[in-house]
């Protein structure tokens, strides 16, 4: 768990680059740092792992003062993976992957095992990439080894500073996803610096939304995107949010909230699982000619018909928090 | 093949047929009777010329990579710019210079000579070493600090390696240089193929000369010869991948 209790950063030459920022990452929880360029994500980030000072306040990993723990050992025990993913030219995948697990002693066969575990979680073949060079790898399979290298000692906390920021859209949608299906495995604690709304309601159990170096709201992405706290984050978040905020809702969501329509014996309409989000649902009803759709659960039973009255009806309730009469 | 490298070829060609005709003419000349007649003396001025280049490049790389080391710190990083200036001001005043200069605290002998080639041969590897070091992405460098590797170890395996290749043609260019200026030592008594360089110069005898000057030329192009094979063996063969993956 991270803990950020008023923390504030000044630079050099008087630029305050933080500013009383508080909140907490959970265990095993992603929290996502977000907001205009320059508003202090790499700073704050860079503050966990002490590779920029505190000015003022506190950060607590896992209930200890990051100022009082050792620097060396406290950052082999946190995973770090930036931007430019910072491979090291001179070493083999190998070698980049296991540099940390190489400092702390582990022995070879040891090493061995984890690198091969290690690739074959980020998809890419263990016997293939071992010799070969950061040089002969494209930018997507570099950012992959850069996660790896990140998780080879299997740390507790990942710092990762818009890892996925440089790589073209169809690639970094597949790291998403890919690192999402990692992370339901690994379960680390994670705070994920990025620049891009869609990364972070995607990727994020919370967000963070800072300007300049202030937070602006702290909270779950349906929060963030259907109660703006103010004109700022409406405004950062897109006039889309609620759209969006379609996408984090399953059709289980709402069958809990309100309950689907009787069921329906018709044979000309579509089918569905109850697990596709509504933002999908919304589009197979405005596609279909049809004007409801057969909900089914895993077995295939038939749970009953979503219709866009009932979503509008979901919408009031969830979203606006008010009911229709 | 691109036609920058055809020209390329051509013009190497062109070099080694001229060199071979060179070599003809000496030989057939009788150019090396010197090195024939009294092999005892040439093997004594050889390894005059070779202990004044060995030792003062040695003493030169002796101090000047740990001294770029240090320079690259973040502590002594001010002090870069007045011990470049001064390593400068080493080189820009003439060879021969330097060796009055070695000559008037030293007195005459080999000793002079190899202090003022080790002065000569500072600044060669000194900027070599700063610029290799330097030329480490800081992102890399960034990497390894938050992955919690210590300075030293930055330096160990990151820094030194991607640094090795700017280093070794660093060494390489002093090495060669010196073996060019040491033939100056003659002039200070210390000693050397330029014995008979300056013999020939001085009596008109090209006999004299090419037997002083052939081995001079010849062992430079082998020392460079050889840092080149110890660059293919000391860097990293992922900075060799690095390297040919920016140049294409
Ligand atoms: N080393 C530094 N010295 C002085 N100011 C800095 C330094 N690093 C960042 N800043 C300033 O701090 C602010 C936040 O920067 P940064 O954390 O990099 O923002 P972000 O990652 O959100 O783009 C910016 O105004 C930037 O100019
Ligand atoms: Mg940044």
């Amino acid at each position: 768990m991270i803990q950020f209790q008023n923390v504030s950063k000044i630079y050099e030459g008087d630029v305050q680059a933080i500013n009383n920022v508080s909140f907490n990452v959970d265990n095993g929880e992603v929290v996502i740092l977000i907001g205009p360029s320059g508003c202090g994500k790499t700073t704050l980030l860079r503050m966990v792992n002490q590779l920029e000072s505190i000015t003022d306040g506190e950060i607590r990993l896992h209930g200890n003062n990051v100022k009082e723990l050792n620097k060396i050992e406290m950052r082999r025990n946190i995973g770090y993976v930036i931007q430019s993913n910072g491979l090291f030219p001179n070493m083999t995948i190998e070698k980049n992957v296991m540099i940390v697990p190489d400092l702390l002693g582990w022995d070879r066969k040891k090493q061995r095992d984890r690198f091969h575990y290690l690739m074959e979680l980020i998809g890419l073949h263990p016997d293939d990439y071992r010799t070969r060079y950061p040089h002969e790898l494209s930018g997507g399979q570099q950012q992959r080894i850069g996660v790896a290298r990140a998780l080879a000692a299997d740390p507790p906390v990942m710092l990762m500073d818009e890892p996925f920021g440089a790589l073209d859209p169809i690639i970094r949608n597949r790291l998403q996803e890919e690192f999402l299906q990692i992370q339901r495995e690994v379960k680390k604690t994670i705070l994920f610096v990025s620049h891009d709304i869609d990364e972070a309601v995607k990727m994020g159990d919370k967000i963070t939304l800072l300007r300049k170096g202030e937070v602006m709201q702290f909270d779950r992405p349906t929060e963030i995107l259907n109660h703006p706290k103010n004109a700022f984050v409406s405004e950062f978040v897109g006039q889309d949010r609620v759209l969006k905020s379609m996408s984090l809702y399953s059709i289980k969501d709402l069958s809990q909230a309100i309950s689907l329509k009787q069921k329906v014996e018709s044979n000309d309409t579509k089918t569905i699982k109850e697990d596709t989000s509504l933002r999908i649902a919304i589009s197979i009803l405005l596609n279909q000619e049809a004007d409801q759709i057969i909900v089914l659960d895993d077995a295939g039973n038939n749970l009953g018909s979503l219709t866009l009255d009932l979503i509008e009806q979901f919408l009031h309730k969830e979203v606006k928090r008010t009911e229709i009469k | 093949m691109s036609k920058q490298k055809r020209i390329a070829i051509i013009v190497k060609a062109f070099f080694w047929i001229l060199v071979l005709a060179f070599f003809y003419w000496v030989v057939t000349n009788n150019m090396f009777s010197r090195i024939i007649e009294d092999p005892n003396k040439f093997f004594t001025l050889l390894t005059q010329h070779i202990t004044i280049v060995i030792v003062s490049s040695f003493i030169a790389v002796l101090t000047s990579i740990p001294l770029g080391i240090l320079l690259t710190r973040p502590k002594f990083r001010r002090g870069e710019w007045l011990v470049v200036n001064i390593a400068n001001l080493g080189q820009t005043i003439p060879s021969l210079a330097v060796l009055a200069l070695a000559m008037g605290v030293l007195g005459i002998g080999m000793k002079a000579a190899i202090v003022a080639l080790y002065v000569y041969s500072l600044l060669p590897i000194l900027q070599n070493t700063i610029a290799g070091i330097d030329s480490v992405d800081s992102k890399t460098k960034d990497a390894a600090r938050g992955m919690g590797l210590t300075p030293k170890q930055i330096l160990w395996r990151v820094e030194l390696p991607n640094a090795a290749f700017s280093i070794i043609a660093g060494v390489r260019t002093a090495l060669v240089i010196n073996i060019g200026t040491a033939a100056l030592a003659y002039l200070i008594g210390g000693g050397g193929l330029g014995v008979w360089i300056f013999t020939g110069i001085q009596l008109f005898d090209n006999t004299y000369l090419m037997s002083g000057a052939i081995p001079v030329t010849l062992l430079a192009i082998l020392v460079d010869l050889g840092c080149r094979v110890l660059q293919f063996l000391l860097v990293p063969k992922g900075l060799r991948l690095a390297r040919e993956a920016i140049k294409s």
